[in-house]
């Protein structure tokens, strides 16, 4: 039994390329350098209007990034102690990280966005960024405390055993002996979430957050080149997850050559 | 039993023939701003624009249908097709006639400020370095654009700016007067106030869109506006939508 291997699966992270692909034409390649051809020709070639369409856009990639990176900190933190929770012995904890999860997973993202932004309005005066940003965290929270406890219960009881009756007790086993080797087990699907975060992302623009997306609409509503934009919106959604999808498989790739040592 | 049938098929011949005989057009509604065009409790599309149009139909003998649109994208359908024109309070603008054909202008409106009941902001450059709201693509979001020092933010929906608007995430809404009326007047008139109604801003003119070239469907809409607006029937919208 000891070193058996646990893969998470996650149903919603980006494809991760396999880095051990060796063919010269893999999809990730295929898709990625493509996905640079057809902008540097849409750029070159059809300067007007893509040039104009891309000049207007990078605010909003910034703001993407921003509004991912403040959720996704806030979801690891609200996910660990919801992954915590769901395996704790404390009943009531227990039962008010599973209560958590269970709302959340019950109820679509973009509603909980909508109902979180509108309602936070009624109970503190929030800027509007942050509220996304809350919401957006709330939410996948939940999620994330799935992968936490996924990854917590895939280190074998007899670690936890052996710590125990070394004299530690159960919280510093989790700290110090748990944890550590379970956060191996959590980076992949941490990563993958992080990607499908930052593509939800492009549901706060109907928050009025400036996001990718927002500007690209707000360009083909006042343009009327609706077309064009969401080609060139779709193109740079596609080339920032395909960067990040295959750092996301190089640190796996890391990490498992670490496992097989 | 004869009887009934006999009955039942002149009358499928009558509504047959009206059919025939009249063109139907669809237009695209979004109908999200009141009073002008909106959704009643009854989940009917009703308002100032659906009774005038509904009205310019029977003068000129079409059958007018009205389906909800959302705004953004509301013009990319039109230009794909997706129906024959556009009655949803669209300000004639120079750059809209340069990528659509319009009808004869059929309501007048200028652009109006809301802010919050308790504010002093007299005007758009009282809200410098602030932000401000508009529907996306709505001439009043662009009036903010245009707007010197003020943060624009643009939004699905007019409601939706209100609704952040009575909350405080921003310091003013920009949008045609009626419907900035209907807000600051009837729903959030506890909480929302018109602070003026913008000075650079010029008057404008709610036309029904086309796609271009689209001469049937311009001439019919022309026809029907044109005797709709001579009749009293226009104080009487006016009175039953705006009450002024």
């Amino acid at each position: 039994m000891g070193n058996k291997q646990v893969i998470i699966e996650v149903g919603d992270g980006a494809a991760i390329p396999s880095p051990r692909d060796k063919g010269l034409f893999t999809a990730w390649r295929i898709s990625f350098f493509g996905t640079l051809a057809i902008i540097a020709y849409l750029l070159l070639f059809r300067p007007d209007p893509y040039l104009d369409i891309i000049k207007f856009l990078p605010d909003g990639i910034v703001v993407t990034f921003q509004v991912t990176i403040a959720s996704i900190s806030l979801a690891i933190v609200l996910g660990l102690i919801a992954g915590l929770g769901r395996i704790s012995r404390n009943r009531l904890f227990n039962l008010a990280a599973s209560t958590y999860i269970e709302i959340v997973r019950g109820i679509p993202l973009l509603v909980q966005l909508f109902y979180i932004y509108f309602a936070l309005g009624h109970l503190i005066r929030v800027p509007d960024m942050l509220a996304a940003i809350i919401a957006m965290g709330f939410c996948y929270g939940a999620y994330m405390g799935e992968v936490f406890r996924a990854g917590i219960k895939s280190i074998d009881e007899g670690q936890t055993e052996a710590s125990l009756s070394l004299g530690f007790n159960r919280s510093q086993t989790m700290r110090y002996v748990v944890l550590p080797q379970a956060w191996r087990t959590i980076l992949p699907p941490v990563g993958n979430e992080f990607i499908a975060l930052l593509k939800d992302t492009s549901l706060v623009s109907i928050l009025a957050v400036s996001d990718i997306l927002r500007r690209g609409r707000e360009f083909a509503s006042e343009s009327f080149q609706y077309f064009e934009t969401y080609t060139m919106v779709a193109l740079i959604y596609l080339l920032i997850t395909l960067i990040l999808s295959k750092l996301l498989s190089i640190l796996e790739d890391r990490l498992s050559h670490y496992e097989q040592r | 039993m004869f009887k009934k049938i006999t009955l039942t098929l002149a009358m499928l011949v009558c509504i047959a023939t009206t059919a025939v005989a009249q063109k139907t057009i669809v237009f695209a509604v979004d109908a999200t701003w009141p009073p002008m065009e909106f959704v009643n409790s009854d989940k009917q599309i009703v308002g100032y624009s659906i009774d005038y149009m509904t009205a310019a139909a029977k003068a000129a003998g079409f059958t007018p249908v009205f389906k909800n649109v959302a705004w953004d994208g509301i013009f990319a359908g039109l230009a794909t097709g997706k129906y024959d024109a556009v009655c949803s309070s669209v300000s004639i603008t120079e750059k809209r006639k340069k990528a659509m054909d319009f009808s004869t202008p059929y309501f007048k409106v200028r652009q109006a400020l809301i802010v919050a009941k308790d504010s002093s902001v007299k005007s758009l450059a009282d809200l410098k370095g602030k932000k401000v709201g508009g529907q996306i693509g709505t001439t009043g979001y662009f009036a903010i654009k245009a707007a010197d020092g003020v943060e624009p933010k643009s939004y699905d929906e007019v409601g939706l700016a209100m609704e952040d608007l009575k909350v405080g995430r921003i310091a003013g809404v920009v949008c045609d007067d009626p419907v900035a009326a209907n807000y600051a007047m009837e729903q959030y008139k506890d909480s929302l106030k018109i602070a003026a109604t913008i000075e650079t801003g010029e008057v404008e003119y709610y036309g029904i869109a086309m796609k271009k070239g689209n001469k049937e469907t311009l001439e019919l809409v022309n026809k029907g506006i044109e005797a709709v607006s001579k009749t009293s029937y226009v104080q009487e919208l006016q009175q039953k939508w705006i009450g002024q």
